[in-house]
């Protein structure tokens, strides 16, 4: 297992000591006293595990394909931007935007996730162990979103095939929203999902709310006019 | 962009505020390059007001600062007169009409602004990076309780002291604010505030949430229904942080469009826009989160 300490150096170079201890065949990297700095751990290709001993900035873990990457406080803004695939796990809270248009992997927040998380995500999973702010979901094309406390409003908002779960209370749901019971499947999922990433919670998975798309946004109708009006 | 930041010491009264607030404010400099500025509470002055005053920017500082040496002879109750730099700082005693002191202060010479007033706020603001600010007035030596920090990229009006924040509330006692963020009502809500009479000093648009603030106060809000009302008044994308004589507060707008994050511990509060600022200035474990849309928070002495 290497080790870098952030200390005073610039987030490029340690950008760039993570990059060379992957190339040289290092599969472990702890980073220490990170002190939220931005940028940290993007573009990450390889299955490594690294650990950030400490809280992150902006964009940490963003365009990432096959890494875990476990942040033991909180994340800034842009937290695993379109990551393709890989586990990114925060043992903290996460600022803005967190998960926004992944494609494929694992997002776990165990503490709280600011407003617009898992915006516009194009598929994988995002797991919340506490509360979710405002504008989750928004235009989620694919993937599934999972809440396990509850979701502020304006909750997934214009949604496409994204599957939101939610444990808690919904403060108010967007547009188009609909919220249906999770089916026997569902909830063999999410207990199972919730076993593997979150195993100190207690809810099962049909005590969850499902809410997908209505559908009424999808396909422009002059009749329904009232529908668009009530979206834009 | 902007940087803003706020540091609340919960119980200590003599509190290293000066020097958390200038190491969180370094760490956002890149946010804001244009200007620095710190509004600071100190111990209190028992009855006595301490007034700042900006004496004019480029030339001529220097018989400026001689000037208002004399001028302030002449303005009954004042005392402990120092100079620094851009500023001129003064006790007075017996007066309890600010907007009467500015007034006073400001006829003497045209380029003359009183920057803050109040038992306790000492706002210290210039063009330039939070180093700059540092060198020039030693902002790490001042001990109290609480302070707001800002760091400025300007998007909308000119950079010049006056133009930099925090803005004290004129002729509110030891109101004031940081605010990071765009006030898209703001030539609406100046018209209707000009009409009452209140003079604007810039036009910059964070000016108005000082003096939307001072009204709601005067009106017998709390600071709490104050930021909470800013919700329903002031359009636009903002975070923003007030503070008075013991209460520091935060409000963050209706779309979450601007950054703030908060921690809480037994010892203090701090608020930055980045956390990046509170964990570069105050060691030790606790946890930082952001702050959720429409979360109004105040903390009390």
């Amino acid at each position: 297992m290497a080790e870098i300490a952030c200390g005073a150096r610039p987030t490029k170079d340690i950008n760039a000591e993570i990059w060379r201890l992957i190339a040289a065949g290092d599969r472990e990297i702890v980073v220490k006293q990170p002190g939220a700095r931005h940028n940290l751990g993007v573009g990450l290709l390889e299955p490594v595990r690294i650990r950030f001993a400490g809280s992150v900035g902006y964009f940490c873990a963003g365009l990432i394909d096959g890494p875990r990457i476990d942040i033991d406080e909180s994340a800034g803004w842009g937290l695993a931007e379109s990551m393709m695939s890989g586990e990114v796990v925060v043992h903290g809270s996460a600022g803005n935007g967190a998960a926004a248009a992944i494609r494929g992997g694992t997002v776990v927040i165990h503490g709280d996730a600011a407003a617009r998380l898992g915006v516009s995500m194009k598929g994988g999973t995002v797991l919340v162990a506490g509360n979710c702010g405002y504008m989750a979901g928004f235009m989620g094309q694919r993937g599934t979103l999972v809440v396990c406390g509850n979701a502020g409003d304006a909750f997934a908002d214009s949604l496409y095939e994204t599957i939101c779960f939610v444990g808690g209370s919904i403060e108010g749901l967007g547009t188009d929203a609909v919220v249906e019971e999770p089916s026997q499947e569902d909830s063999t999922w999410l207990d199972s999902t919730l076993a593997q990433y979150l195993p100190g919670f207690s809810r099962r998975g049909n005590e969850f709310k499902k809410v997908v798309a209505g559908r009424k946004l999808w396909n422009f109708d002059k009749r329904e006019w009232t529908v668009w009006q009530e979206a834009l | 962009m902007c940087g803003i930041v706020g540091f609340f010491a919960k119980d200590n009264q003599e509190a290293e505020v000066g020097r958390t607030i200038i190491s969180m404010l370094r760490a956002l400099g890149c946010r804001g390059p244009d200007s620095a500025g710190v509004a600071l509470f100190g111990l209190p002055n028992d009855d006595r007001f301490v007034v700042r005053v900006k004496l004019g920017e480029g030339r001529d500082l220097e018989s400026r600062t001689q000037r208002i040496a004399s001028c302030l002879e002449m303005l009954p109750g004042c005392s402990h007169v120092s100079t620094n730099a851009s500023y001129a700082r003064f006790l007075t005693n017996g007066e309890t009409d600010l907007l009467r002191v500015t007034s006073a202060v400001e006829a003497f010479d045209k380029d003359f602004e009183v920057v803050s007033a109040g038992h306790r706020l000492e706002i210290i603001k210039q063009t330039g990076s939070p180093d700059n600010l540092e060198t020039t007035y030693r902002v790490s030596q001042f001990k109290g309780t609480h302070g707001l920090g800002h760091t400025r990229l300007s998007t909308e009006s000119r950079v010049d002291l006056s133009h930099s924040q925090p803005f004290w509330s004129h002729g509110f006692p030891d109101l004031a604010i940081v605010h990071n963020g765009h006030i898209t009502n703001y030539h609406q809500l100046r018209r209707v505030y000009e009409q009452r009479g209140v003079r604007f000093y810039t036009e910059n648009d964070s000016e108005v949430i000082a003096i939307y603030l001072a009204e709601q106060l005067r009106q017998g809000a709390s600071l709490q229904e104050a930021l909470h009302r800013m919700l329903r008044d002031l359009d636009g994308s903002y975070s923003c942080l007030a503070a008075t004589e013991r209460q520091l507060g935060f409000v963050k707008d209706a779309f979450a469009l601007k950054p703030l994050v908060m921690t809480e511990t037994d010892d203090f509060v701090a608020v930055a826009t980045e956390e990046i600022a509170i964990r570069a200035a105050l060691p030790g474990l606790y946890s930082v989160r952001e702050a959720q849309v429409r979360e109004v928070r105040v903390w009390q002495k």
